[in-house]
């Protein structure tokens, strides 16, 4: 009898427990799921100001790293549990998904009083749908930039020195990078380093000469199926990876190498440059405050008919339609895009402020040269190239690196893979 | 006989485990199941049904069979160095050693570590830029034989391999080394005085009674090792250029770019897979012990 009561008891307290909740009382709060660590401080010193300024609670939560954070959002959207404020960390098919499902809110109406003018149009570009697009989007536009990151290439001046180059006058065709290259390789010094174990960072890399070969146009063909990838544009892109691995440019292990190990590499002097983003400034300074720098853009091709493009990519944030406190939340993210915010935010952080207004307010000469080719930006294209088709691309490219593949057999494989998912498609 | 109020009672008590057991492994298992028959990208409301198709795909998939390639070597290493190693260690503990208290708990010690850890840690050894291996290998003058472990694909899957051996032989010492124990200590009296040297020993006494531990640490080993993911997502995510890549990083890289119906389909024909090895692994245990 007595075994049975205390089981009574324990279910008790199991409805008990499971019915404690987050006392909220008057308290009005906003909630914000973020990934970015470097700005957590940041962050919370911001919602501290905004608290003492309209009396809301700002409540700023860390998920990281970023793999961890994009489970949690989805797993929160199959639940309904999704906060105030948050972003899905996908490329456009993602967030296109997010948004068709209900999840994100359509921002547009409240941009276009004016609020969009303060942002690079090519960034706020990334969180925008247009008429046509692939994912059936309505047009419009669904996310706040919180700031702008960009990558390029970085190079060691003191290495370039020991070399024998002229470290103020870096490299601009892809002749003179492979010169740069050889120089560097003669003097006993690993020319080149990236986080190559990320396919994301190769398929960067690879995009810069795609965007000078094919433009554009060439790209949306290829993902279309109109242009081939065995056709000798698409070849002589792999070619030049291959020309790269026969000059021998890419340091021991680039290609299992995440971009973390390659920060080390190049902060520690073991390479001379390093594909990466402006965020790298802020790694460098703490890995090796020393370390004496500077950034130039990916190089030229001497017959291109396009002219360079970048990568760059903002921190959106997006708000939930379903919150309470969504007026709340949208009143919020424009009092973190203003001047005053901003200034702040990239000060702390060394980042690009996504306000264009405040440009000018950026202390690093480094972080001024990535503002500066903003303008360059890949171009936010409607349609995407299939996660697979890109993954093959980048594998393929490990294997060219590593003398595994040629480019033609890369063409072939990914030409392959390619018309296996038109087939599919129709 | 348990009375019905009785056993009702009883019922209540395994309640809470059936409650957890349902909901922590029945409920997914069977949704693992239903997912596989969809095609779904985990955000949307509305899922598409397209019945086997994910499975028919899976057949003709050369980068899934591969990783199963890569898993299988995996195992196959392990089950014969680690599981050779874990039985001599665990041997010479029996035969007695000094300090063998302090031996056991050493070689315990990787087991309980953290995959991610000691996959990063190792991932220093192996680095070609600075890594200790390399080092080690230059000062003894074997120079010629570094190479960046990891990003060399005829070096990556191996040098995964010996890790995760390393990492794993202390759970084959102890099961193998409790099987030792139980060995009555008088059967190698008997064989020692009818002349049996130690080897014979092992072989007439030790192997026939460890045949069934054997199994189980066999078992154990191929389950385990078939399902490496941990040290292969910290040390190489499956490169370079997929010579590293496992079933489960390659079902994690469909489930990461929301393909959730084929990952789950290849989660449910690799879980057949192994199920069928522990089965006929389970049927040789059985014949042999007859023989």
């Amino acid at each position: 009898m007595k075994a049975k009561y205390l089981y009574m008891l324990f279910l008790l307290s199991l409805v008990l427990l499971t019915s404690c909740g987050r006392k909220k009382g008057n308290l009005q709060e906003i909630v914000i799921w973020h990934w970015m660590t470097d700005r957590e401080e940041v962050f919370n010193q911001l919602a501290k100001e905004y608290y003492e300024l309209k009396g809301i609670n700002i409540r700023f939560e860390t998920y990281a790293p970023s793999d961890v954070y994009r489970e949690k959002v989805r797993a929160a959207a199959q639940g309904g549990l999704l906060p105030d404020v948050y972003s899905p960390l996908g490329d456009q098919r993602e967030l296109a998904s997010f948004i068709n499902a209900g999840y994100i809110e359509d921002l547009t109406e409240v941009m276009n009083t004016g609020w969009k003018d303060l942002f690079f149009e090519s960034v706020l570009q990334q969180n925008t749908y247009n008429e046509g697009n692939e994912w059936k989007v309505k047009p419009g536009i669904y996310g706040v930039p919180i700031d702008v990151v960009s990558i390029q290439i970085f190079y060691n001046k003191t290495l370039f020195k020991k070399a024998g180059i002229n470290p103020d006058n870096p490299p601009t065709t892809f002749e003179e990078f492979i010169a740069v290259c050889k120089k560097l390789r003669s003097a006993g010094i690993q020319p080149f380093v990236s986080g190559f174990g990320e396919e994301w960072l190769i398929d960067v890399f690879s995009k810069s000469f795609e965007y000078q070969i094919l433009g554009e146009e060439g790209i949306i063909k290829t993902i279309k199926g109109e242009i081939k990838y065995t056709d000798p544009r698409w070849i002589t892109i792999f070619e030049l990876f291959e020309k790269m691995r026969n000059e021998k440019i890419f340091a021991e292990g680039i290609i299992t190498m995440i971009n973390k190990d390659a920060e080390r590499v190049f902060a520690t002097e073991k390479a001379a440059m390093a594909l990466n983003g402006s965020w790298g400034i802020n790694v460098y300074s703490g890995m090796n405050p020393q370390l004496n720098y500077d950034v130039f853009l990916p190089p030229k091709l001497t017959n291109a008919k396009y002219p360079v493009k970048i990568w760059v990519s903002s921190s959106f944030l997006n708000v939930n339609p379903k919150s309470k406190m969504k007026q709340q939340a949208i009143d919020f993210l424009k009092w973190l895009t203003e001047n005053k915010q901003q200034i702040t935010l990239a000060e702390k952080t060394k980042n690009i402020p996504s306000n264009k207004n405040v440009i000018d307010a950026i202390k690093y000469d480094v972080l001024k040269k990535f503002a500066a080719n903003l303008d360059k930006s890949f171009p936010t294209l409607p349609v995407m190239e299939n996660w697979k088709v890109v993954g093959t691309k980048c594998r393929g490219i490990q294997s060219i690196i590593i003398g595994e593949k040629t480019p033609r057999q890369l063409a072939d494989e990914l030409q392959a893979e390619k018309q296996k998912l038109l087939a599919e498609l129709k | 006989m348990v009375s019905d109020r009785r056993y009702l009672n009883n019922f209540f008590y395994v309640l809470p485990a059936i409650l957890m057991f349902a909901i922590f492994t029945i409920y997914p298992f069977i949704k693992t199941f239903q997912l596989s028959v969809y095609e779904w990208d985990g955000i949307s409301p509305t899922m598409k049904f397209v019945g086997l198709k994910n499975y028919l795909e899976i057949f003709s998939d050369r980068l899934f069979w591969n990783s199963m390639l890569n898993a299988g070597i995996i195992t196959l290493l392990a089950l014969t160095f680690q599981n050779m190693l874990a039985l001599l260690l665990a041997v010479i503990i029996d035969r007695g050693v000094k300090f063998d208290k302090f031996f056991r708990t050493v070689y315990f010690i990787p087991p309980i570590l953290s995959g991610v850890v000691v996959g990063l840690v190792w991932k220093w050894i192996y680095d070609g830029n600075y890594g200790i291996l390399n080092t080690i290998l230059t000062h003894i003058g074997l120079e010629k034989y570094t190479t960046s472990w990891l990003s060399n694909p005829r070096t990556a899957l191996v040098s995964v391999a010996v890790v995760h051996m390393w990492k794993g032989f202390g759970w084959g010492f102890v099961i193998l080394l409790a099987g030792l124990q139980t060995i009555p200590r008088e059967l190698y009296e008997a064989a020692a005085i009818d002349g049996a040297d130690s080897f014979k020993q092992f072989w007439y006494v030790t192997a026939p009674l460890m045949l069934p531990i054997f199994f189980v640490v066999s078992v154990l080993t191929i389950l385990g090792t078939m399902q490496i993911f941990d040290l292969i997502y910290s040390m190489t995510r499956g490169g370079p250029a997929g010579a590293t890549e496992v079933p489960i990083s390659y079902i994690y890289r469909y489930m990461a770019n929301n393909e959730l119906g084929y990952a789950t389909a290849m989660a449910v024909i690799f879980g057949l897979v192994l199920f069928t090895l522990s089965i006929l692994q389970i049927k040789i245990s059985r014949k042999l012990r007859k023989v």
